[in-house]
């Protein structure tokens, strides 16, 4: 126990002391702070620039065209209030001049009515987020049905009254709301994957390193393999824990600081309004996923003689990770957490980390289906860490080109 | 303290590295292990380091199973390598600790040693800007910080100057008058010759010969003489092919059988100018030659 206690303390020593581990983690919480800061950074500086809202801004302009003056003014009122922000005008030129004047960019857009129910829509350049159609549309249908209705006898007041009939829609939530966890979810999904991508890494390029300049010979007569193998990675484990805590932390800190900025933007409150529960899960998960991961990529850059050779050993493990991180990334866009690749991915110990913790943030996930899940990975945590343990003992010895994975498996059961 | 490996066979697949290795260390004496590359000393070096578990056979100390848990063991190992990019007395304290030192008393006993092989000013230092001797003393100090019984040298004076060879000499005569056991693992022979009473010399994992160095030594038929004379030219003509030219003033000469010495030795002092006449004894070397070399 107190070998193990000496390795750790050793390992998590490398981490705190080494500078690129501390650089990173301070330039995150400055990129950090300086994003939480904008809202009043902003401020700051518009006061300073002094105020431009009296400024008269140029809008742009929407030609309107119809057959008739009558109708060609109805649709431009009813247009302008659709288009609050640009200016509505009718206009008698021939087809030949608006368009000149869209092409010369005089004019943002125009519509050339054949009828009330029949336009042409000239634009320049259309924009991906242009709208001025379907807008455009609605008005034109209700200006088309007020129309009908006074035909058929009604006032004008009393058709509008019919058209803008309000529903009173009430929502009562009683599992999860997926909108509102969708940025949390993504976040700390985002987070458990990269941390145990980075660490994980780490840890096989700690244990290749040990070997490629030969303290390994010392190291596997001095100390036990497990011990070796379990302090190596819980250190990671710490310092990955530690960096986290850091820069959530410092992200929460910062947000109270400036939670009078925020306080209306709905991604960050639903952010940072993650319930409880849901941190323990995601420690939980954080804990045993990156343990996992860990003890491998450890046994698989024992089996490795240089640097060089880890990327191509680790490959196949990343490899794994990556398609869990794309089957959650995808089913989380598509709404539907609860679909058959995610209920196998959150019981299979290498993608039920992340699968299951976005299935429990998003969904209402059965109490015995997530003892079960975390159960299995529990397992296969103490499986694989006694494994990675046996294969570091064998791998740590053998140089020479990477072996393959049958050949460590028979050394291993030899041994 | 005795130390005793037993019928050691170990096998990597279907490849067997050792096949029944006996061999006895004494405390208070050095312990020559001798072999070709590939021979199975490092095997059996990590048999007795318990990295890995021999097939069968046993490994005693003082007649009974050996239990890692209370003797220590110090390692110098042929690939030497510590970490470069750490100052040595933080690492030096480290592997000291992982053998189960105190903190407070690896850094005394660190401190002890980087001052008796002279390396004190480079506590702070990193590995890497040590020069290749230098390291060599640092990594020596791994083995020797947690003041083991059992003390492994695998080739240690390669790479070292005469000075810091002398001055290693002195810590193992040192460690050997303290009665631990040390085993030496060296293709100098010279080194072996001065240090080790026991050897054993391994060949194809199995052991071609072991026991006290004097007596392999006088195992050996005393049927030669070597003859140092500034007539060599002449005892070569007239003894003809009995005669065997070692160097110019020294001469091998063979004889019927042992019992002739007397007689030969009084005619070659009677008849030619002698410097030196001796029963020729083999050296460690030539032993090694015929006990490792291809034709065994």
């Amino acid at each position: 126990m107190r070998q193990f206690r000496t390795i750790l303390s050793f390992e998590l020593k490398n981490y705190f002391k080494n500078k690129v581990f501390v650089g990173s983690t301070l330039f995150i919480v400055a990129v950090l702070a300086v994003v939480m800061f904008l809202p009043n950074l902003i401020d700051v500086f518009g006061s300073m620039g002094g105020d431009s809202s009296d400024e008269p801004t140029e809008q742009s302009v929407i030609l309107v065209s119809a057959p008739s003056q009558e109708m060609g003014e109805t649709i431009a009122q009813a247009l302008a209030s659709a288009f609050p922000d640009q200016t509505v005008t009718w206009t008698q030129d021939d087809l030949a001049k608006i368009k000149e004047q869209v092409s010369n960019q005089e004019a943002d857009c125009a519509l050339v009515f054949d009828s009330l129910t029949s336009y042409t829509y000239y634009v320049y350049n259309r924009s991906l987020y242009d709208q001025t159609t379907q807008v455009a549309n609605q008005v034109l249908v209700s200006l088309a049905q007020v129309e009908a209705m006074t035909q058929q006898g009604l006032s004008p007041d009393q058709a509008g009254e019919i058209l803008s009939l309000q529903i009173d829609a009430k929502e009562e939530l009683l599992g999860v709301d997926q909108a509102q966890n969708y940025w949390y979810t993504y976040i700390m999904t985002l987070a458990l994957y990269m941390v145990i991508m980075l660490y994980g890494q780490m840890v096989a390029s700690h244990v290749a390193t040990e070997k490629s300049s030969r303290a390994m010979e010392l190291l596997i007569t001095s100390a036990t393999p497990v011990n070796m193998m379990f302090g190596k990675v819980l250190a990671s484990c710490i310092a990955g824990f530690v960096q986290l805590a850091v820069i959530f932390g410092s992200a929460l800190l910062f947000y109270q600081l400036n939670l009078d900025a925020w306080g209306g933007n709905s991604v960050m409150t639903s952010l940072f309004d993650m319930p409880l529960s849901l941190l323990v899960y995601l420690l939980v998960f954080f804990v045993l996923g990156f343990l996992l991961y860990a003890f491998l990529y450890g046994a698989i850059g024992s089996t490795a003689t240089k640097l060089e050779d880890i990327n191509t050993s680790i490959m196949p493990l990343s490899m794994l990770f990556v398609i869990a991180f794309c089957v959650v990334m995808f089913s989380m866009g598509s709404g539907a957490v609860d679909n058959i690749a995610m209920m196998v991915c959150s019981f299979v110990p290498f993608t039920s980390p992340i699968a299951m913790f976005a299935r429990i943030a998003m969904s209402t996930v059965p109490v015995y289906q997530i003892v079960l899940s975390i159960g299995i990975l529990a397992v296969s945590v103490v499986g694989i860490g006694v494994l990675s343990a046996k294969i570091y003992r064998v791998g740590v010895l053998l140089y020479g080109t990477p072996p393959k994975i049958g050949a460590i498996l028979k050394a291993v059961w030899q041994a | 303290m005795k130390l005793e490996l037993r019928n050691i066979e170990k096998s990597f697949g279907a490849k067997q590295v050792l096949q029944g290795i006996s061999l006895t260390a004494e405390g208070g004496q050095a312990f020559g292990l001798l072999g070709r590359n590939g021979a199975g000393k490092t095997t059996t070096i990590r048999i007795l380091m318990d990295v890995f578990p021999q097939n069968s056979g046993e490994v005693l100390l003082d007649g009974k199973p050996i239990d890692y848990r209370k003797v220590s063991l110090g390692y110098l190992p042929e690939e030497r390598g510590l970490y470069p990019k750490k100052p040595i007395g933080q690492q030096l304290v480290y592997f000291a600790q992982l053998k189960g030192m105190k903190r407070a008393k690896a850094l005394a006993s660190v401190r002890h040693w980087l001052e008796r092989l002279g390396m004190e000013e480079y506590e702070t230092k990193r590995l890497d800007t040590l020069s290749k001797g230098n390291q060599q003393k640092i990594q020596l100090i791994t083995a020797l910080a947690h003041d083991p019984d059992i003390i492994v040298l695998d080739e240690p004076f390669s790479g070292l100057d005469p000075v810091n060879a002398a001055l290693l000499k002195d810590v193992v005569k040192e460690q050997i008058q303290k009665g631990k056991i040390v085993l030496f693992s060296s293709h100098q022979m010279n080194y072996i010759e001065e240090f080790c009473q026991e050897i054993a010399i391994l060949n194809q994992g199995k052991i071609a010969i072991s026991g006290n160095l004097e007596q392999i030594k006088r195992s050996y038929p005393r049927d030669r003489l070597t003859v140092f004379s500034p007539q060599y030219r002449e005892i070569l003509s007239q003894l003809g092919n009995r005669c065997q030219l070692v160097q110019p003033g020294e001469v091998l000469l063979r004889l019927d059988s042992p019992r002739q010495k007397q007689e030969m030795m009084g005619q070659l002092v009677a008849r030619y100018d002698i410097d030196r006449v001796q029963v020729y004894e083999p050296s460690l070397n030539d032993i090694f030659v015929e006990y490792a070399g291809d034709h065994v």
